[in-house]
């Protein structure tokens, strides 16, 4: 089963398109593709302004009390406009991975500081390739955290992070503050997602949860980024094919629009079937959350929604021809950003696998 | 349960009733025509039973009910291998513009009647050897002759046409405008002098798609379908008319989890195959590709059940699934090494790998090649411009052959 939108989603998804749009600005983002540790703060402040930040948190913790669902919607009017801050994904992460704990003190301590957007969190999961090895080498001990979490994505303008590791012998997940805490911040290809190296040394933290519980929270977690993710995948794939449809039917060659000759044009229909794939499994996905089968949907909406992403930036940027590469037209920032997205909250090989493994019962 | 819910309950407890008489396994090992006899008697009972021209208006002899209810009940019964493949053509496209367009009604009722019970077929004769892909090329002639017509001509992949008691043709009445204006539409008795019906035997080994020729074939005037060079226009609606039919993401080859048994039991260079990263990788797609197709459904399925429009995605469905299918069944070849030699000419599609492969050609030309169905997604739904055409208004007895 899926789900249509209904009248108020779809008012989201208009009004939070328009909004994007109307305040994000091309030069404003190439220049941060230069400046390292430095996010568009003005896309925050209007994340802050219109709620998006507490859209998925309950009411009782200040929040809107709107699902996954609407943050997809949301979500995805950023990617098309390749919003410069991975904070909606990462703050609505942590938020529920609080949510899924038993520790009603740390839930007031900050659920109400995410929804208002004044705290910003970052996910500390992944080791080396994983995004979520099964035995984290980061250890949590009486003696706090210790160990590394190599580039994890909104660390470098983080207050706190949820971070997956082992604590007497068991999986954990434990909440820390990250003032202390030394952090080298990444000069990469998409500066303005605060990737930072994360070094704990007897970081003290608050356990959210432990053992099978962690486990499987922490699971749920990245599944329900991936879907956030995902959505913001379809809108940079869906703002790429209409991009290229304005330019094919606009340029000349040959004495005709490019549209014309099927070699382009197939290119753009082939992006619209992958985008449509990967949106409907996008919805689906959104309207499975809690379900038993939210995994598969999660995994299935993150690989559809990479590959749209991937495809619609290398065949956008072809079919500019030379003005495709230039700085200025800027292409490169969806190129650039549908890279990231395809590694934040875990690259294809732990997604194929996953979804594998819940489809034959077969682990890899 | 909604009213459709209930239909397709209904529909459920009945197909499971006949599955043992006409269902999948009663049919393996038979001949054409002894499938094709145990077609014509399943489709006289699901006629019997309430379930025939479910969507189509009570006074032509239809139940009067909805696409949805319609797409259900075929959803159902794809599941249980029933012998319908032979009526598929004959009630989704020629007898519903028959209905709309046929001037004698007693007649047009009775056809109707006999199509649904199977007891005839009607087969669509549009493709020639000059044009597929672009109909309006075609070349049969129907020339004026008395007060009717008079047919010569050929047309090719006409599907089941050996069995068909009757077709709708669309041939060319005026050479002396642009192509796609001196076209009219008839209907035509397959039975009538002058008609012959050469099988060609395709890639797979099955013969069901003709080369159909007329010689000097005389129609009425009552025979014809809409205006006289109005053909094109027909043909065009006889292609829309069945908008909402069954899906299937597996693109009417083996499901997924067929590929994920066979795995299951192989292995590759000595290591479980489910164990292998290619093969979890194709699983993994497939599954994603196949999950994106069924939530399009789903939601066309929710649209209509409110009363909208379902979106234009739903073209995707064929072009994305078949394509795959052809690329899954060969890597199931693969998989297999050397056991994957062998073959059984009469497997059915849906459950052989080396069927569907040798078959998932066909699926990618037949009813809109992908090269079609990428043109028509650009320029229908995206709004790019149309290819370049030589012969755009020119009159078709000046086009270079």
């Amino acid at each position: 089963m899926s789900i249509l939108y209904d009248e108020g989603q779809q008012a989201i998804a208009s009004e939070s398109r328009r909004v994007v749009e109307a305040r994000s600005d091309k030069a404003r983002a190439l220049a941060l593709l230069e400046t390292v540790g430095a996010y568009d703060h003005a896309f925050w402040q209007t994340a802050i302004e219109q709620g998006w930040t507490g859209l998925a948190i309950p009411e009782a913790f200040g929040g809107i009390g709107l699902s996954l669902v609407e943050l997809g919607i949301v979500a995805q009017a950023c990617g098309g406009s390749t919003a410069g801050a991975p904070f909606l994904t990462s703050n609505d992460g942590a938020a529920a991975a609080l949510l899924g704990s038993e520790n009603e003190e740390l839930k007031a301590e900050w659920l109400p500081r995410l929804a208002s957007g004044e705290v910003i969190a970052a996910l500390a999961f992944g080791e080396g390739q994983s995004p979520l090895p099964s035995r984290p080498l980061v250890r949590f001990t009486a003696a706090g955290l210790a160990g590394e979490k190599p580039g994890v994505p909104a660390a470098a303008h983080a207050r706190i992070a949820v971070v997956w590791a082992l604590a007497e012998g068991e999986p954990a997940l434990v909440l820390c503050d990250l003032t202390d805490v030394s952090k080298s911040v990444i000069e990469g290809f998409d500066n303005s997602r605060g990737y930072a190296d994360l070094t704990f040394a007897a970081t003290p933290g608050q356990v959210i949860a432990t053992g099978a519980h962690a486990s499987a929270l922490a699971r749920d977690v990245l599944a329900r980024m991936a879907v956030v993710t995902a959505h913001e995948q379809v809108g940079g794939a869906e703002a790429l094919m209409t991009i290229a449809r304005d330019y094919a039917v606009t340029r000349k060659a040959f004495g005709q629009q490019i549209g014309a000759f099927q070699s382009v044009k197939h290119r753009i229909a082939e992006m619209y079937g992958l985008i449509e794939i990967a949106r409907a499994n996008c919805i689906h996905a959104a309207s499975r959350e809690g379900q038993a089968d939210f995994l598969k949907a999660a995994a299935a909406a993150r690989l559809s929604a990479t590959e749209a992403y991937d495809t619609a930036a290398r065949d956008c940027v072809q079919i500019h021809g030379g003005i495709g590469v230039t700085w200025e037209t800027g292409l490169h920032l969806h190129m650039r950003r549908a890279r990231s997205l395809a590694v934040e909250q875990g690259n294809m090989f732990f997604w194929e696998d996953l979804l594998a493994g819940q489809l034959t019962g077969v682990a890899a | 349960m909604s009213d459709v819910e209930d239909f397709r309950a209904r529909a459920r407890a009945w197909l499971a009733e006949q599955a043992t008489t006409y269902g999948k396994e009663a049919r393996r090992g038979l001949s054409v025509e002894d499938d094709l006899a145990l077609g014509r008697r399943y489709m006289a009972a699901r006629h019997d039973a309430g379930f025939a021209g479910i969507n189509w208006a009570v006074e032509i002899g239809g139940q009067g009910l909805t696409n949805l209810h319609k797409v259900a009940f075929e959803g159902e019964e794809m599941a249980w291998g029933m012998p319908v493949v032979y009526f598929g053509i004959s009630l989704g496209m020629p007898v519903p513009i028959l209905i709309h367009y046929g001037q004698d009604r007693d007649w047009v009722k009775e056809r109707v009647r006999k199509a649904l019970r199977g007891e005839e077929i009607w087969c669509q004769l549009f493709s020639e050897p000059s044009g597929g892909s672009d109909l309006a090329a075609l070349r049969t002639k129907a020339e004026q002759d008395g007060n009717g017509w008079k047919l010569n001509g050929q047309k090719v992949w006409t599907s089941w046409a050996q069995y068909c008691d009757y077709g709708v043709i669309v041939a060319r009445n005026d050479p002396n405008v642009a192509k796609h204006k001196g076209l009219t539409y008839f209907w035509v008795d397959m039975k009538a002098p002058g008609v012959e019906v050469r099988p060609i035997k395709l890639a797979g080994g099955d013969s069901h798609v003709n080369e159909v020729f007329f010689d000097d074939v005389k129609m009425t005037d009552e025979q014809r379908m809409g205006a006289v060079g109005g053909g094109f226009g027909v043909a065009l609606h006889t292609l829309m008319i069945e908008r909402y039919i069954a899906t299937d993401s597996a693109g009417f080859g083996p499901h997924l989890d067929l590929f994920i048994d066979l795995a299951r039991e192989i292995e590759v260079n000595e290591k479980p195959a489910l164990e292998d990263g290619r093969i979890r990788s194709a699983i993994a797609r497939n599954y994603a590709m196949r999950s994106g197709l069924e939530a399009i459904t789903a939601r066309a399925m929710k649209m209509m059940e409110a009363g909208m429009q379902p979106g234009p995605e739903g073209s995707l469905q064929k072009l994305v699934a078949v394509r795959s299918r052809q690329r899954l069944s060969e890597l199931a070849i693969d998989l297999q090494g050397n056991a994957g030699f062998a073959s059984d000419p009469h497997a059915f599609v849906k459950e052989s790998w080396t069927a569907s492969w040798l078959n998932a050609p066909t699926g990618r030309i037949a009813g809109g090649s992908d090269e079609v169905l990428l043109n028509t997604i650009a320029e229908k739904i995206l709004g790019l411009p149309q290819d370049h055409r030589p012969d755009k208004g020119v009159p078709f007895n000046q086009i270079p052959a």
